[in-house]
């Protein structure tokens, strides 16, 4: 903090075209203020101007104190939107059953958005057969959940009554599994709402109910 | 705090001490410029510099400009608690009571001008379909999981086109749609390539994202 021996009023400038400087003689704009300011209600800006581009702007965020900041993806503890590949090697040819992120349920929301799964070695002859019966055509089922037991999301990556089979012979093998996991920041841009059951009544067609507001 | 000298400046309210403090509205100004009520800024407003965000800050809320405040361009936080509708929603669906394994047209409803649908978390529980007698072989089919715009809403496709559940088994379909807002999320057009034939490509344009 600058301090000034003249008489306070100096400090405030008031030219003819009425330029108000606080902690300076020369302000630079109608009102220039060479210091913090605060306002203790609403704040309007009539005529900002827009971006119009994506790169070169940074989002403004308010910290829990009230003081707005820049927003600064590389440097804060989490993004919006974060993404991680989720990589399972040698898993049990029943793939993964069960796996704890460790990722709290309150703070985020974890979706798997993506999977591809090889042999070793990056091996793509690898295949999937129903343990029931080989005619069997088996449903996936790769999905990311809330544990309400332990307060985390968990992970769950295999194709039902089905082995994942790979080498000379395809033989029962273990597999690499790997997972696009995106993971939000829940009450930032993001939220989740809730489950919508939907009876099809043994239609092919139908209507899902709209959640309110959208 | 040091101990602050008043004065009366115009018909507004300043209050400047030694260290020259302004307040508005309020005799003790706890910053350089303390306005004890609104603000309205009619052209261009900067600051500089900004601190950035660090490490252990969390919960921070995003600021917003409204642009149907009066006056115009009210600066809010974006609680999306409170909000109906988020920049990014997350909703998880179950699909009960099908007919065979086909979920061909579900319209969601969700209006193509404002959203873009897509879907993550996808389950099928229950009795597998059988695979087919095709030419040269069994055929296993094509099972497709897909949102799709039609009418200028978002609908759902999930099921195996070619072959069907036998009758008396079921499934059940779980899948999570994320609905994104577009005013946070672009959806850019389609980038075309015809690959004639070839398993290799490059893409034939790149998405302006600049």
């Amino acid at each position: 903090m600058k301090y000034q021996l003249l008489l306070p009023l100096l400090l405030v400038s008031l030219p003819f075209w009425s330029q108000v400087g606080i902690n300076t003689l020369t302000p630079a704009a109608e009102l220039d203020v060479q210091g913090s300011v605060k306002i203790d209600k609403k704040l309007y800006l009539e005529n900002p101007g827009n971006s119009t581009q994506i790169r070169g702007s940074k989002l403004l965020i308010q910290k829990v104190d009230k003081e707005i900041i820049e927003y600064d993806i590389n440097q804060s503890k989490y993004g919006p939107i974060n993404y991680a590949q989720f990589i399972f090697r040698q898993t049990s040819t029943h793939g993964l059953q069960d796996y704890d992120t460790k990722i709290n349920i309150e703070d985020y929301i974890v979706t798997l958005q993506g999977y591809y799964f090889t042999a070793q070695n990056n091996n793509t002859n690898v295949l999937l057969r129903s343990t029931i019966d080989e005619n069997h055509i088996e449903g996936y089922q790769f999905y990311a959940y809330p544990n309400p037991a332990t307060q985390t999301w968990f992970i769950r990556a295999f194709v039902n009554n089905s082995t994942f089979r790979s080498g000379t012979g395809y033989n029962e093998n273990p597999v690499d599994i790997f997972l696009n996991i995106v993971i939000y920041r829940n009450g930032f841009i993001a939220k989740s709402l809730n489950t919508i059951s939907v009876n099809m009544g043994q239609a092919e067609t139908g209507t899902a109910p709209l959640p309110a507001g959208f | 705090m040091l101990k602050k000298t008043t004065l009366l400046l115009f018909t507004i309210f300043l209050s400047v001490a030694l260290h020259s403090q302004v307040g508005i509205g309020t005799l003790t100004p706890e910053t350089d410029l303390h306005i004890a009520g609104d603000l309205l800024v009619q052209e261009d407003f900067n600051i500089k510099p900004l601190p950035s965000v660090t490490q252990p800050d969390e919960d921070f809320k995003l600021v917003t400009r409204l642009t149907n405040s009066t006056p115009l361009g009210e600066i809010a936080i974006l609680n999306v608690d409170s909000l109906t509708v988020a920049p990014i929603n997350v909703i998880n669906y179950e699909f009960t009571n099908i007919f065979r394994d086909n979920l061909s047209d579900v319209n969601l409803q969700y209006s193509a001008e404002k959203y873009v649908v897509g879907v993550a978390n996808f389950r099928y529980v229950g009795d597998a379909i059988q695979k087919q007698d095709g030419t040269g072989g069994k055929t296993i089919g094509t099972f497709v999981l897909r949102t799709f715009v039609s009418n200028n809403q978002w609908h759902l496709e999930i099921k195996n086109r070619d072959l069907d559940l036998e009758d008396g088994k079921s499934v059940r379909y779980y899948v999570t749609l994320i609905v994104y807002d577009k005013s946070y999320y672009r959806n850019l057009p389609p980038i075309v390539t015809d690959l004639g034939g070839s398993n290799t490509g490059t893409a034939s344009s790149i998405p302006d994202l600049y």
